[in-house]
């Protein structure tokens, strides 16, 4: 066993997932991610069962693991009892402590998940916060939402939310002890330094690529990670 | 098709609802796009149901989002929801009732993995006590608000005013229920009906007196695919995956999407809306969409409440189209009112899904 | 009464084991739970590889029997008694039967397909088992869709409860894939025209010319054989079926609509054999089947003297090594009777 494998095993989610496969392909029957995308559930097992560190490492800098999107459909049908979502936690868990995420266009949008999502849960104690879920960027969430978007703390007030107050409700200002405590978790547990890694490794790329990454979300290389769709993800290279 | 069959395979799947004495916990993206969903809950819970239900300001998000676009680490993950454990034990309770779906997949995960890797709690146990100074205690019930009202069904049909009937034909409604994927999906026994064919939604539509359909992709994800949808260059498989669930029901005349996910409504129902500008497409009758709901909006609309108070304004796809089926009375000019009917601007409409 | 052996169980290892006995000196009584004997073979329509008429086997092995061996049908075992070397066997309703030597040879059943609640058996009209479709054949009846038409397309699913976390079963059922393979020909033979798409993991072709009925199907018989097990079936608005599966062997997802599927269930051990089996004090393997005393040198006898094991109950096998092996139960039997004089 290799050095990658063996940090694998030390994330219980890879103890959990990985029995043994046969290679039956009842998970990418059922896939979602395998209709769209040139991916396999089946072949990320197959591949880890083998222990084989170079394949391994191939994985964690590829594109295949971030196709996956975590609805858990193979691990209700798996004969082996074996977890692919799991096991793609797991990698892709793996590939942003190494810093191998950055190697893949879609590993690289960690990046942008990470100050969007990842820094509203520190400063609102929410995943998602209106005013940062910006029309312009979500074009798909229509006319209903340019217009909420513009009026949300009226709309709120009149749902009943207790929009940025003290107190229990919806939208509630949570208080400022409560986030300090959730700060205080992410350092704790290594959730903090898992954002400083992909701060760091993104930098290094950005300057590799020659793009401009600062600390704003409309800079070049968020811009480009957000958006960029190059490579073809849905047939073999 | 045999319904008998299914019977069978629902009485298999029963579990554990608690009944009374819940501590609630929000979800993100409920509280962002369907507030009037979380708000009849409680008001429902309180004057319907008579029950106790509390939440403490001091909660926060599971961090289930981060959590599943892989950003936060397990083990962070692991002790925010210790912490909530931790918050609710302070409070004397011992029922968790869980807005979201992910949280309620990713607390039963947590739950499982402390089970099988006791290990693994240890080192959550200290992790809070370090960051926070706080100790807590597992929930004796884990329940996600949509079992709740799934329990109560019969009250609240008994107390509503209306049935899922249109009016007009006195043909019971079609509905299509979407079981949010992290429902059942990794442990079909923590889900009312299991995971093939779930029973939490049809029983609300069974006993308010609609049909519901099976067509064949019927279990297939939504698409929400966390990461895949948000981040723009990721969304094609988010929509994809929504409309082959629109392409398969749409022989079926659906008459509205009851969804249990706070994900799934929000994407079935902005999807119609982007296919329909994509590719001029409608799924309901006459250019409309197919209205999508929450559990609590249908709820809410059996009770006889405003329909504007349920949060219906917030839907791209309209809902009055059901109203109208269903005979529910509401103020078109006071839609897009705010609170004491202050006017705060209308949206634009769509270039080709019908809106009101 | 006093007769040396017992044989409970009258399917075709009961029966081969009774008339081997008899044939051999002893004196048998045979009991059997239902009102025939015969078992599972009755139900089959034509055995593999050969398509030979099950009725063929029957008939032999019934004939076979001498009119010395006393059957008792309806039988059901209340409790079994031992006091040195004699064995008393109470049934219900009925006097006690005594012997010097019990044969068990309780079978199994097969896998209520329904515990497989993505398959639909029992929901969607056009799922099938494979022991639905030997019904068919049997009866001579016609193989339609449930609106009564003649499938273009029939689909075939191996592995139905084996080899299966998920539904408890770990074991591979054996006999399945050579069934699955065979009914496919048959399908064929009765509608030249229609498709027929095996989907299967492995196939276990695992006994003389097994395989090459294999290479007949594909060859002679144009059938498709696809590897990748069926993750889920849905009903689509014509109740045919859509199934959702990978082939494996191009790495892709693939969807298919049929108007027939047949499910190829596997065994389970029999209720009667847990009953028995915790009767008289005898181990079950992790698989649920009977465990004998030692599966290369002594697989007919077991830790009780006298109580010996015959047939599927140690796990799945074929007619032919259940036939193969109730004769060497036979003999063990005598072995055992001798040294006992």
């Amino acid at each position: 066993m290799g050095q990658l494998y063996d940090k694998l095993t030390e994330d219980v989610r890879f103890i959990e997932g990985l029995k043994a496969c046969l290679n039956c392909g009842t998970c990418t029957a059922i896939c979602p991610a395998a209709e769209f995308y040139n991916y396999q559930p089946r072949m990320i097992v197959d591949i880890l069962q083998t222990h084989d560190d170079e394949k391994i490492e191939v994985l964690l800098k590829s594109e295949t693991i971030w196709y996956c999107g975590e609805c858990m459909s193979c691990i209700t049908r798996c004969p082996r009892g074996n977890a692919p979502g799991l096991l793609i936690t797991a990698l892709r868990s793996l590939s942003q402590e190494l810093g191998y995420f950055v190697e893949s266009e879609k590993g690289r949008q960690q990046l942008a998940i990470k100050r969007t999502v990842g820094e509203w849960i520190l400063k609102y104690g929410y995943c998602l916060f209106p005013a940062n879920i910006l029309p312009e960027l979500h074009p798909e969430q229509g006319p209903i939402w340019q217009w909420e978007h513009a009026n949300i703390e009226a709309v709120m007030e009149r749902l009943g939310a207790n929009y940025q107050q003290n107190g229990p409700g919806i939208l509630r200002k949570i208080p400022q002890e409560a986030l300090d405590e959730i700060r205080k978790i992410f350092d704790e547990t290594g959730g903090t330094s898992r954002y400083e890694k992909i701060e760091e490794f993104s930098r290094k790329k950005a300057n590799e690529l020659g793009i401009n990454l600062d600390e704003s979300l409309s800079c070049d290389y968020i811009r480009h990670i957000y958006t960029v769709n190059d490579k073809d993800h849905t047939r073999s290279s | 098709m045999k319904i008998e069959g299914k019977r069978r395979i629902w009485k298999e799947y029963q579990k554990e609802i608690a009944g009374d004495h819940y501590f609630y916990v929000r979800s993100c993206v409920r509280q962002n796009f369907f507030p009037g969903s979380e708000k009849t809950f409680l008001r429902i819970l309180k004057e319907v149901l008579d029950k106790d239900i509390y939440e403490n300001p001091s909660h926060t998000t599971c961090s289930g989002i981060g959590y599943h676009s892989d950003i936060v680490r397990f083990e962070t993950s692991m002790t925010m929801v210790a912490r909530q454990f931790a918050l609710m034990t302070e409070a004397g309770y011992k029922n968790l009732a869980t807005s979201c779906i992910t949280s309620f997949g990713l607390y039963t995960e947590i739950l499982e993995t402390w089970h099988h890797f006791p290990e693994v709690e240890e080192c959550v146990r200290k992790h809070l006590k370090n960051a926070t100074g706080r100790e807590f205690e597992v929930p004796d019930n884990l329940s996600h608000a949509s079992d709740i009202i799934y329990k109560f069904r019969n009250e609240i049909a008994s107390k509503g005013k209306l049935r899922l009937i249109n009016h007009i034909t006195g043909k019971p409604l079609r509905a299509v229920e979407h079981i949010g994927c992290h429902y059942s999906r990794m442990f079909p026994i923590k889900g009312i009906g299991g995971a093939e064919y779930p029973y939490v939604l049809t029983g609300m539509i069974e006993e308010w007196g609609g049909e519901v359909i099976d067509y064949p992709e019927r279990r297939h994800c939504c698409g929400f695919g966390f990461r895949q949808y948000l981040i723009q260059a990721n969304r094609g498989y988010s929509i994809a995956c929504s409309k082959k669930k629109f392409d398969s029901m749409r022989p079926y005349k659906p008459d509205f999407i009851l969804t249990n996910c706070p994900g799934c409504p929000m994407f079935l129902d902005r999807w119609q809306y982007a296919i329909s500008e994509m590719e001029g497409i409608t799924y309901g009758e006459n250019g409309f969409g197919i209205p999508v709901l929450t559990y609590e909006e249908l709820a809410g609309m059996i009770l006889g409440y405003n329909p504007w108070d349920l949060g219906l304004q917030v839907h791209q796809v309209p809902v009055e189209p059901l109203l109208d089926k269903i005979g529910i009375p509401y103020d078109q000019s006071s839609k897009f009112l705010g609170k004491d009917g202050k006017f705060i601007g209308k949206p634009a409409s769509p270039a080709f899904l019908k809106f009101f | 009464m006093s007769r040396e052996v017992i044989v409970i169980g009258g399917g075709i290892a009961g029966i081969t084991a009774a008339f081997s006995l008899s044939e051999s000196g002893s004196k048998v009584t045979l009991l059997e739970k239902e009102k025939h004997i015969g078992g599972h073979v009755k139900k089959w329509d034509r055995l593999f590889p050969s398509f030979r008429p099950a009725n063929e086997v029957l008939d032999w092995a019934e004939k076979s029997m001498s009119s010395d061996i006393e059957v008792l049908k309806e039988a059901t075992i209340t409790s079994i008694k031992r006091e040195g070397d004699k064995f008393t066997v109470y049934i219900q309703n009925d006097e006690p039967v005594t012997g010097k030597a019990i044969v068990l040879a309780t079978g199994y059943e097969l896998f209520d397909a329904r515990k497989k609640e993505e398959y639909g058996y029992g929901i969607y009209d056009n799922v099938l088992t494979s022991a639905d479709l030997e019904a068919i054949f049997r009866e001579g009846k016609k193989i339609v869709t449930a609106d009564g038409k003649t499938p273009r397309r029939v689909g075939i699913v191996h592995c139905v409860g084996s080899r299966d976390e998920k539904v408890g079963n770990l074991y591979c059922s054996k006999v399945c894939c050579v069934t699955g393979v065979k009914q496919a020909i048959e399908i064929k033979q009765a509608l030249p025209g229609t498709d027929v798409y095996g989907f299967y993991m492995d196939l276990r072709m695992f006994d003389r010319h097994f395989e090459e009925l294999y290479f007949e199907a594909q060859q002679k018989w144009g059938i498709n054989f696809i590897r990748g097990r069926v993750s889920e079936c849905a009903e689509n608005e014509d109740r045919s079926i859509l199934i959702k599966t990978e082939d494996t062997l191009t790495g892709k997802p693939l969807k298919m609509t049929v108007d027939v599927l047949i499910l190829l269930v596997g065994f389970i051990p029999s209720v009667e054999t847990n009953k028995l089996a915790s009767m008289l004090g005898l181990q079950t393997g992790d698989d649920g089947f009977l465990l004998s005393m030692d599966e290369h040198t002594q697989d007919n006898n077991t830790a009780i003297p006298g109580v010996f094991l015959t047939g599927a109950l140690k796990g799945p096998t074929s007619i032919i090594n259940s036939i193969a092996d109730a004769r060497s139960t036979a003999l063990q039997v005598q072995v055992y009777l001798k040294s006992i004089g």
